[in-house]
């Protein structure tokens, strides 16, 4: 396995209507973190983010039309595919993910223990924890994965991730639309992936507005609730084994 | 038993539809892929109208009293199979809408390098030779995105 060092990465920031947070999200990363590539996938915005991305040199993909969360982590697992990346790193561009937990994430990958990592609020239960309706949802959730997969994930919607080589060929593939995140852990596990979540502490948004309000939580429960039952099908009853 | 006018409009009716689908691929305004199941459903439509009596035979295996209701629900049917095959086609065009705009994306990056003439290695602190292998993985992966088909 190839040490820290020597392995590419490419940290993936995708990023709607963010241009409240994503030059501060961005110059972190390029100050704390130089060793590695980072990806701003500007989805669409209408606001400044495409022209804060031009304005600073940040190494961006731009979007020409709006396609969703999923469809704008795909493009950057798309990128890491194309050139070659041994681990992607996928963290949300509103400065809630703390890039000083990065190197305890990348290295289950490294030392070849994990195929994905999840960054989980859940595990110490420090920092920003979500509001308690969303993590009764959560839980949910979480059961349901447990239910269908076997295996047990706490943070089932956490957006900070990273995936070895494997699953950037997968997910660059096929990788779920609009709230993505509980059916992607759904995916790996049917592609026997070993997950692993690792503890990290969440800040609360710093500026701009969640994706999720609460008008649109009644559809997120149903829309994930029957995503993860219908991928579940749809791999048939392939055994996962760890 | 249908009424003989009714008889009469129903099939000027059937000969119309296939009129109109038979224009619309000649002038190629429909893929003949997509077409399959209207053609089809025209066929029955056809068939039931010009004999009646297999219709009286297919709604009393479904004990359905009338003769027109039973016309009905055959055609309700073929909408609802026709509607899914559509929603489908719009699935899978999202799909294919989806890769693209990804495409777009990453060529748009590449478009940009090269414009800037560093090849996106000047904030990458990697030599031009890193820069060439970038760009052979960039062509070599793109004839591998071609759908479902």
């Amino acid at each position: 396995m190839k040490g820290e060092t020597e392995a590419k990465v490419l940290i993936i920031i995708p990023a709607y209507n963010e241009s409240a947070n994503i030059e501060k999200v961005a110059r972190h990363l390029k100050n704390c973190a130089p060793q590695y590539d980072y990806l701003i996938i500007n989805d669409g915005s209408t606001d400044d983010t495409l022209r804060i991305c031009e304005r600073e040199h940040f190494r961006y993909l731009d979007l020409p039309i709006n396609l969703g969360i999923g469809g704008a982590v795909q493009a950057g697992y798309v990128y890491a595919h194309k050139n070659d990346y041994d681990i992607a790193v996928q963290m949300d561009g509103d400065g809630q993910h703390d890039i000083a937990y990065l190197s305890d994430m990348l290295q289950p990958i490294l030392s070849g223990k994990a195929d994905v990592v999840i960054g989980s609020r859940f595990l110490k239960k420090e920092g920003f924890q979500s509001s308690q309706s969303r993590r009764i949802g959560i839980g949910i959730l979480s059961l349901l994965i447990r239910l269908t997969t076997g295996h047990r994930v706490m943070d089932v919607t956490s957006g900070y991730r990273a995936v070895n080589r494997k699953f950037i060929d997968i997910y660059a593939k096929d990788y779920p639309t609009d709230y993505p995140e509980p059916e992607a852990i759904v995916t790996a596990f049917m592609h026997r992936g070993r997950v692993l979540e690792v503890p990290v502490k969440m800040k609360a948004r710093e500026g701009g507005t969640s994706s999720i309000t609460l008008r649109k939580s009644v559809y997120y429960m149903i829309k994930v609730t029957l995503a993860i039952l219908v991928c579940r099908l749809s791999y048939g009853f392939r055994r996962v084994k760890r | 038993m249908i009424p003989s006018t009714l008889r009469f409009w129903l099939i000027a009716a059937v000969v119309c539809y296939f009129v109109i689908i038979l224009y619309l691929l000649k002038n190629r305004a429909l893929n003949l892929k997509y077409t399959l199941l209207w053609l089809l459903a025209g066929v029955v439509m056809g068939v039931l109208v010009v004999f009646p009596e297999m219709l009286m035979r297919i709604i009393r295996v479904f004990g359905i009293q009338s003769n027109m209701n039973g016309l009905f629900l055959i055609i309700i049917g073929f909408m609802l199979m026709i509607l899914m095959a559509l929603t489908s086609i719009a699935s899978r065009q999202n799909m294919k809408i989806r890769a693209l705009v990804q495409e777009i994306g990453i060529l748009d990056k590449r478009i940009r390098e090269l414009e800037d003439g560093q090849g996106g290695s000047a904030d990458r602190k990697a030599s031009g030779q890193e820069k060439v292998s970038d760009m052979d993985g960039a062509s070599g992966a793109a004839p591998k995105e071609t759908g479902g088909r």
